[in-house]
């Protein structure tokens, strides 16, 4: 009997820790892989491979300069659009809304961030881009188009999909993400510290400004940076609307353009093994670097959030 | 409460300059007390004074926490169980324990039961039947659950919750029975109940317990302890302790002046 | 203006602000799903799970395509499940203070938003290229190394709510420690695991782009696994981005069959641990 406990006792204990080490393994895995995998163009193009924006699968000539360019470009877009909306999404959700639609709409936001993205693509093509380039696309043109300098953003015919579309395709993905994420974030900050606020006197956005928000400042970001590690890595909602071109000659978002998962998707699959399937895999390994660094960020902001220090300014 | 002269008494533990660390933190220094068998010792005192923690050294429960560690003697029927070699889990058979908040397992009142006495035992299906109801009787439960023996344990109210545990304890057939302020959680009709419970068990089992109200160790105990910031004030039959204690420590505790 | 209104007027806008905040963001999530309801309830048939994906043209359903991510998604959650709840014991149970148990967890956290389409590399690279062709067990590879840091996370968060008096209580009856674990501390944290594991089964049910060079896709019927292997979201993916109207019907009716299907088992999820079974 009691020989039999202590058995179990090692064989369990070493049972979980093999499955503890392999989820350790599976980060080191993918890392080595994916440089194996893209050593062939890691090796011909080198450093080079980041500012070339040559991709000439016939000749054999790659470089990554479009897709992430389109990568950053469309994340940044989604940013600018879901960052003020989540803002206010969180701040309704905590201090605004009545306390009966609280629960709701907080369940309906979260229940909205768990849709594949799939969805989000879809939609995006057969429905958002025919209204996009058929009356948002002019009008943005007639307005935003006639101010110097910016105006070469919006330059180009407005044929819908493109880079501007596939940025806000991602921002309507994100939203209810980092507003989820926010949300939690804002109920982190005491109820006491509020309500000594407000007992000054003090109006909700007051509160919210100069209580909730310098409390909540480091969760706040990491929640963003979460966001942003979503919409460099979101492959479906992008691959719809970005167009799907290597060739990018102008700073103007309506161009088609292409990000690193909407190359892979389209281009993994029939590439030849090779030169360009080894330039998909680097691009693959690109992307991870690029997210690992975001996400590694985040964490370490919600971990300070979370141990308390948020308070620090 | 009748005590036995001191010619009877039959030292069950026995503390021997016995310490106790929480990493570079000396919890208790040089701790001397012979706890005897059948009786109910109380241990009292402020909170941070150790009491808790002296309780938890019997069944070795800082076992758990690697930073944590013993030096000195702390014998039990004779037997010093500080020592490297000792099975834990037989030490855990023969001491049961009860904590400060009741701790049902998720699980059915029955299963409560005879999970701890499965771990030592390979009882038949009726053998183990008679020994859930003479424990459950034996804790005064028997009568309140005897028809719900299926339902979880969580659904018993706060009282019962904590009878069960003892239930539990009891169960096993431990010679030392721990608790560790068993009532601090419920309200004064099942605090009520279990003193009266802890009268009853009493004789069968060395009952240790540890309070933070001193009419209940004034109540319900033969011997107290008073600790004080890790170290033993006083030690020595309950009315005496109460009614004439030797230190002034003691009395300034007892007496309100102090805690 | 004096301080007093002023103060007022800046709370008003701020606050007339944050609801067209809300208003904006429920307007593009109402606007979608609207669609997704519209079309995809109008391509509802019973041809739809009885027959395979058709070529341009011609009549047919997803069937194929809904077996197929029934059984990978099936196989990959009885894969990833039990390595995500053995790996979380040992975090929280084992390894709180060493150095492997908050590495992993770290890890973890990274793979848990690890972009899925370099998960699809990965398994590309480890097996597809070695094995040589495509196949359903591909996909369900990836979909497990999708699985395990879902089901991971959750877990280690319900066994770290699990009361330490209640593992002390067991330890004090004399367990040995792999039965305070499995009998007392994955007992009582179960309904938080399930519903962990609903919320990966939601997740990966909706997963397009790792399975794209993986289990590929198939326009028949299959049931074997080294094979390319029919799935939902890689059929709709080719169909909506094709020209023809019949193949896009058949897509509006498979998102709307996913989207129900992972809104359902989210809902589920809440309502599990809501009441703790």
């Amino acid at each position: 009997m009691r020989k039999k406990s202590k058995l179990g006792d090692i064989l369990f204990f070493n049972a979980t820790r093999i499955f503890a080490v392999m989820t350790l393994l599976l980060l080191g895995g993918i890392i080595i892989s994916l440089v194996v995998a893209s050593w062939p163009s890691i090796q011909k193009f080198g450093l080079a491979f980041l500012w070339t924006s040559e991709w000439n699968p016939p000749a054999e000539n790659f470089g990554a300069l479009v897709p992430i360019y389109g990568t950053i470009m469309t994340s940044l877009i989604a940013l600018i659009i879901a960052v003020p909306v989540s803002f206010g999404i969180a701040l309704f959700l905590t201090e605004l809304s009545p306390i009966w639609l609280r629960r709701p709409l907080g369940t309906a936001i979260e229940l909205l961030a768990a849709i594949p993205s799939i969805v989000y693509g879809m939609w995006g093509l057969l429905v958002f881009v025919p209204i996009f380039s058929k009356y948002v696309q002019p009008f943005l043109s007639a307005t935003v188009g006639k101010l110097p300098g910016l105006g070469a953003l919006v330059a180009g015919p407005p044929i819908g999909i493109g880079l501007l579309c596939a940025g806000i395709i991602l921002a309507i993905m994100i939203i209810p993400f980092i507003a989820a994420v926010m949300r939690d974030v804002f109920e982190v900050t005491p109820p006491m510290l509020k309500e000594s606020a407000y007992g000054l006197g003090a109006t909700t956005w007051e509160v919210v400004w100069n209580v909730v928000w310098p409390y909540t400042k480091v969760g706040v970001v990491g929640g963003i940076m979460l966001g942003l590690g979503r919409a460099l890595g979101e492959t479906m909602a992008v691959t719809f609307v970005i167009g799907n071109t290597n060739f990018l000659d102008s700073v103007s978002l309506y161009a088609p353009g292409n990000s690193i998962t909407s190359a892979l998707a389209n281009e993994f699959a029939e590439a030849s093994p090779g030169l360009h399937a080894a330039a998909l895999m680097e691009l693959g390994l690109i992307l991870f670097f690029i997210t690992f660094v975001v996400l590694a960020f985040s964490k370490v902001l919600l971990a300070r959030l979370a141990r308390g220090e948020g308070s620090k300014t | 409460m009748s005590v036995e002269t001191a010619a009877q008494l039959d030292t069950q533990i026995a503390f021997k300059n016995f310490d106790f660390f929480y990493g570079s933190f000396h919890a208790l220094k040089s701790i001397n007390l012979d706890i005897y068998k059948g009786l109910v010792t109380a241990f009292i005192g402020p909170s941070g004074c150790g009491k808790s923690t002296l309780l938890r050294t019997i069944n070795r429960m800082y076992d758990l926490y690697p930073e944590q560690y013993a030096k000195g003697e702390l014998n039990i029927s004779g037997r010093n169980v500080i020592a490297k070699d000792v099975d834990l889990y037989d030490l855990r058979a023969k001491v049961g324990m009860v904590f400060q908040k009741p701790t049902p397992f998720p699980m059915s009142i029955y299963e409560n039961i005879a999970f701890g006495v499965r771990l030592h035992e390979k009882l038949s299906k009726s053998e183990m039947d008679d020994r859930v109801e003479w424990a459950l009787k034996r804790a005064a439960l028997w009568d309140e659950v005897k028809d719900k023996l299926g339902q979880s344990g969580m659904s018993l109210s706060g009282g019962q919750q904590q009878r069960l545990c003892i239930a539990r304890g009891v169960a096993v057939k431990p010679q030392i029975l721990l608790l560790d302020e068993p009532t601090s959680a419920l309200d004064p009709i099942s605090t009520l109940r279990i003193e009266e419970l802890i009268a009853q068990l009493r004789g069968e089992f060395t009952i240790v317990i540890v309070t933070h109200n001193m009419q209940q160790a004034a109540r319900i105990s033969d011997y107290t302890a008073y600790m004080y910031l890790g170290e033993m004030v006083e030690y020595g039959v309950t009315d005496e302790v109460f009614i004439k204690p030797k230190k002034k420590e003691t009395e300034d505790y007892i007496t309100g002046r102090f805690g | 203006m004096d301080l007093h209104a002023k103060r007022k007027l800046t709370n008003k806008v701020a606050l007339v602000l944050s609801l067209i905040a809300m208003a904006f963001g429920l307007f593009w999530l109402v606007w979608i799903l609207w669609t997704t309801l519209q079309l995809g309830v109008s391509g509802l048939s019973v041809s739809l799970f009885t027959q395979m994906t058709p070529a341009p043209g011609s009549p047919g359903g997803l069937a194929n395509a809904i077996v197929g991510s029934l059984i990978m998604v099936s196989l990959a959650t009885v894969i990833g499940t039990p390595f995500g709840i053995l790996a979380a014991v040992y975090l929280t149970e084992y390894g709180q203070h060493s150095w492997l148990g908050s590495t992993t967890q770290f890890i973890n956290d990274i793979l848990l938003s690890a972009p899925s389409i370099v998960i699809g590399l990965f398994v590309y690279a480890v097996y597809v290229a070695q094995v040589g062709n495509f196949s359903g067990f591909a996909g369900v590879l990836a979909l497990a190394l999708i699985v395990i840091p879902v089901v991971l996370r959750t877990s280690s968060d319900m066994l770290r709510l699990v009361p330490n008096s209640l593992r002390e209580a067991a330890y004090a009856l004399g367990a040995p420690k792999w039965k305070v674990i499995t009998m007392i501390a994955l007992r009582a944290s179960r309904a938080g695991i399930i519903t962990g594991v609903l919320l990966a089964v939601a997740r990966i049910a909706g997963e397009t782009a790792p399975l794209l060079f993986t289990a590929l896709s198939n326009q028949f019927w299959s049931t074997d696994i080294t094979e390319p292997m029919a799935n939902l979201p890689v059929t709709i993916f080719k169909f909506a981005m094709s020209p023809f109207t019949d193949w896009q019907q058949l897509a509006w009716a498979g998102v709307f069959i996913i989207t129900m299907g992972v809104l359902a088992l989210n809902i589920a999820a809440r309502i599990l641990f809501k009441n703790r079974i």
